[in-house]
C-alpha cells in the first residue's frame, strides 16, 4: 500500500508501509513501519536547480515534521549496500536516490579565503550514486579523486560510512568533501552548511541561496563527515575533483614475501618489484595509486595475486576497458554451493578456490581506463557477508596471519581475503584512521550453519574482535560490514576519546528530540546514541 | 499382461517427456543489452534477487498482430530523455511455433526493460 503527496510545484513523496526492509545484500530483513520515496519536481515546472534542491529541503523538512510530531525515529538511505544495519530505522526509512541534483560551483559562491580551485568544486545531492556523479564529472573533464570498488553507492551512503577504494595516498571517499549541507530539523535555522574553518570554500552567497546557516568548525565538520548518517538529513556535499585522469590496471603473481614487505612499508620506489612501462627515467619502480592483495586463507600459496595501478594523464582513444560481454555464475550454482558448505564444511575450500577463478580477474591482465571505468558495475546481486578490519600497515602481516588462522583453525568460512591501503582520514570517526590504513576484507557467501561443526559468521566476528585484542593490535572496524556491533566497548577500543568528541559534537549541533529523530538500533547498539547535556561551548559554532 | 504393458510404456513415456522438455528448454532463452554508461532508475521495493535487483523494471509479454500488407512493427515505450538503462528480450519455442503457423502474423513479444534513472 502506498500514498502519494502531490502538492502543487513540489518535489513528490511515496509513503510505503513495507512492514520488513532489507539491505542489497539480504542482511536482514529488519521490521520496518513506513519507506518514503521522494522524487524532484520535474525540471520543466521549476527549471533552476538551486529552486528544485530548496523544494527537496522543504519536503524532507515535512517529513521530518511528522517524524518529530510522532515522536519516531527517521533514517535516509541510499542504494542500501551496507551490510551492517547502519542504514536501518524502524519507524521511518527514506530513500533518497532520485534526489540527485548536479551543481557546479559558481565564482560568485568562492569564499575569499578559499585554497581550492572554483573549477573543481561541485555540490552533489544526497541521491546521486557513484557512477553518475563519475559520468556528470567526465564530461566537465573531471573526476573523484577516488572511489569504492563499485559504483552503485549514494554520494551521501558512501561519506557517512567511510567507503574507501585502495588510493593508498588519497584516500577515502569523505576525505575529498569539502562541504556538507545537513537538515537537522523541520525549523527554519535548522538547514545548515559545514566546512572547516582553516580551510574555507564557499561563502554566505552560496549559503544564502540553500537557505542554510553556516558554521566553519573543524571539530565539527570532521565529526559530521563520518556521521553514520546520525547527524541530521544530509541534503548535499560539495565535493573536490581533480582533472579526469586514466589508470593503468595490471593483475600480477607476486612472491608473498614481497606482497607483504609492499604491504607493510609502502617503499614501492625501492622494491624489486616492478612492472615493465611503469618505472622511472633512473629504472626505479613508480609509486603507484591503488595497490591490492588478494589472499586464499586455506592454501599456503608462495606468491599471492595482487592488483596495483599507476595514475597517468588522461587521452582519449585507449581501448575500452569494460568488457563487451560480461557473464555471471549462475545464482542458482551459488546458493547450492552456500548449501553444501553449511553442512559439509570440508567442502569449503574447494568452494574458495571456485569463488577465487570466478571473482578475480586474470594473472597478466592489463587494462587502461577512467576511474570510473575501472570500479565499473558491481556484478553479483545476491546474499553476501564482508567483514572488514582497519590495521596500521605495519600490523597488516600480522593481522592477516591471525584473520587468516582464525578462518582455519574456528572456520572454514565461504570467503576470500584482500588487502587494500588508503590514507588517513581527518574525520572523526573514519576506520582509515592509521598513517596509511590496510583494510584487511573477507568477502563472501552469506551461510547459516547446520551443524555446530562449522562457526556462525556473528561468531566468527566476535572472534576477530577478541584475537585483535588479545595480540594488542590497535584496529577498526568498516562501518557499513559485518562485524559484532554489540560487543562491549568495541568503539571505545577502536576509536578511543574520539569516540565521546563525536557524540559530543552530535550533541552540540542536535536538540534531544533531533537527536533522538536520527538515532536507530545500530547507534544504540555501538554506545553512541545518548544524548550529551555536558558539552563544551561553542562546539556548533561558527569559528571563522 | 497388463503391468507387463505398463512397464514398457513408462519409460517410453518418460523418456518422451523427457525429450519434449529438453527441446523446449533449450529452445528458451533470453539476450539483455546493457547501456554501459547508463544508470538505471531504483525501485526500492524490487527484491527479486537478480539482475533486476533494486531496478524498477518494465515489462512487455504480448502478442501482436500484423496484417497481411504489415512486415514489421515498432513497439513506441516511454522513458525520460536519458533513454534505454537495459533491454532482455526472451525467445521461446511456443513462440517460435506461433511465428511459424501464423506465416509471421502473430509474433510473440516478451520484453523486460529498464530505464536511466533521470539525470539532474
Amino acid at each position: 500500500m502506498y500514498v502519494q503527496n502531490k502538492l502543487t510545484n513540489m518535489a513528490t513523496t511515496i509513503t510505503h508501509e513495507i512492514g520488513t526492509w532489507d539491505t542489497f545484500h539480504n542482511n536482514g530483513p529488519f521490521p520496518t513501519k513506513i519507506l518514503y520515496e521522494t522524487s524532484l519536481e520535474e525540471k520543466g515546472n521549476m527549471p533552476s536547480v538551486t529552486d528544485r534542491y530548496n523544494d527537496a529541503a522543504a519536503e524532507i523538512q515535512r517529513l521530518l515534521k511528522a517524524a518529530l510530531d510522532n515522536h519516531e525515529g527517521f533514517r535516509a538511505y541510499g542504494s542500501a549496500w551496507s551490510l551492517s544495519h547502519i542504514a536501518h530505522q524502524k519507524d521511518n526509512m527514506h530513500f533518497n536516490a532520485a534526489m540527485n541534483l548536479k551543481k557546479s560551483i559558481s565564482a560568485d559562491e568562492l569564499h575569499p579565503g578559499t585554497t581550492y580551485l572554483q573549477e573543481n568544486l561541485f555540490l552533489f545531492q544526497c541521491g546521486n550514486v557513484i557512477k553518475e556523479i563519475s559520468n556528470f564529472l567526465f564530461e566537465n573533464g573531471k573526476s573523484l579523486k577516488a572511489t569504492g570498488a563499485s559504483n552503485g553507492q549514494t554520494i551521501a551512503g558512501c561519506v557517512s560510512t567511510g567507503v574507501h577504494g585502495s588510493a593508498l595516498d588519497v584516500g577515502a571517499m569523505q576525505d575529498s568533501v569539502v562541504g556538507i549541507n545537513l537538515i537537522i530539523g523541520n525549523g527554519a535555522d535548522d538547514i545548515v552548511y559545514l566546512e572547516r574553518h582553516t580551510k574555507p570554500v564557499l561563502n554566505d552567497v552560496f549559503a544564502n541561496r540553500i537557505k542554510a546557516r553556516v558554521i566553519r568548525n573543524d571539530g565539527l565538520f570532521n565529526a559530521a563527515l563520518v556521521s553514520l548518517g546520525s547527524f541530521g538529513f544530509i541534503h548535499g556535499l560539495v565535493i573536490e575533483t581533480e582533472d579526469r585522469f586514466l589508470l593503468n590496471r595490471y593483475v600480477k603473481k607476486l612472491d608473498k614475501d614481497t606482497a607483504l614487505h609492499l604491504a607493510q612499508t609502502m617503499a614501492f620506489e625501492d622494491s624489486d618489484f616492478s612492472v615493465p612501462g611503469e618505472t622511472d627515467a633512473d629504472g626505479k619502480p613508480n609509486r603507484p595509486f591503488h595497490y591490492k592483495v588478494f589472499i586464499n586463507p586455506y592454501v599456503n600459496d608462495t606468491e599471492y595475486a595482487i592488483e596495483v595501478m599507476y595514475k597517468k594523464p588522461y587521452h582519449s582513444g585507449y581501448p575500452d576497458p569494460v568488457p563487451l560481454i560480461k557473464t555471471s555464475v549462475y545464482r542458482d550454482l551459488i546458493l547450492l554451493f552456500v548449501s553444501i558448505a553449511e553442512r559439509f564444511k570440508n567442502s569449503i575450500p574447494t568452494l574458495i578456490k571456485f569463488l577465487q577463478s570466478a571473482a578475480l580477474p586474470p594473472i597478466d591482465f592489463q587494462v587502461t581506463g577512467t576511474l570510473g571505468e575501472i570500479f565499473w558495475d558491481a556484478g553479483y546481486q545476491g546474499n553476501a557477508f564482508a567483514c572488514s578490519i582497519g590495521v596500521d600497515i605495519k600490523d597488516s602481516a600480522k593481522a592477516l596471519e591471525l584473520l587468516a588462522n582464525l578462518a582455519k583453525t574456528e572456520g572454514p568460512i565461504p570467503g576470500i581475503y584482500a588487502m587494500r591501503f588508503v590514507k588517513q582520514s581527518k574525520a572523526t570517526l573514519a576506520f582509515t584512521r592509521f598513517p596509511v590504513t590496510c583494510m584487511i576484507e573477507i568477502d563472501g557467501l552469506n551461510w547459516n550453519p547446520k551443524t555446530d561443526k562449522l562457526i556462525s559468521l556473528p561468531n566468527f566476528c566476535t572472534r576477530i574482535i577478541e584475537v585483535f585484542q588479545a595480540n594488542n593490535i590497535s584496529f577498526t572496524e568498516h562501518w557499513g560490514k559485518n562485524a559484532d556491533w554489540s560487543f562491549p566497548g568495541l568503539v571505545k577500543c577502536m576509536y578511543g576519546d574520539n569516540a565521546q568528541l563525536w557524540q559530543q559534537y552530535r550533541c552540540a549541533l542536535l536538540r534531544k528530540e533531533t537527536a533522538d529523530l536520527f538515532s536507530n538500533d545500530f547507534l544504540q547498539n555501538i554506545g553512541l546514541s545518548e544524548y550529551l547535556t555536558d558539552v563544551p561551548d561553542g562546539f556548533a559554532k561558527s569559528i571563522l | 499382461m497388463k503391468s507387463a504393458a505398463v512397464n514398457y510404456k513408462n519409460p517410453f513415456r518418460k523418456l518422451c517427456i523427457a525429450t519434449v522438455l529438453m527441446i523446449f528448454l533449450s529452445s528458451c532463452y533470453s539476450v539483455r543489452v546493457v547501456n554501459r554508461d547508463a544508470v538505471p532508475e531504483p525501485d526500492p521495493l524490487n527484491t527479486s534477487g537478480d539482475f533486476y535487483k533494486g531496478k524498477k523494471v518494465h515489462v512487455l509479454d504480448t502478442v501482436i498482430r500484423l496484417k497481411p500488407q504489415e512486415g514489421a512493427f515498432s513497439l513506441i515505450e516511454k522513458c525520460q530523455s536519458q533513454g534505454f538503462y537495459s533491454f532482455e528480450y526472451r525467445v521461446t519455442f511456443g513462440g517460435v511455433l506461433l511465428n511459424t503457423v501464423t506465416f509471421g502474423r502473430k509474433r510473440q513479444v516478451k520484453i523486460k526493460y529498464v530505464c536511466s534513472k533521470q539525470a539532474d
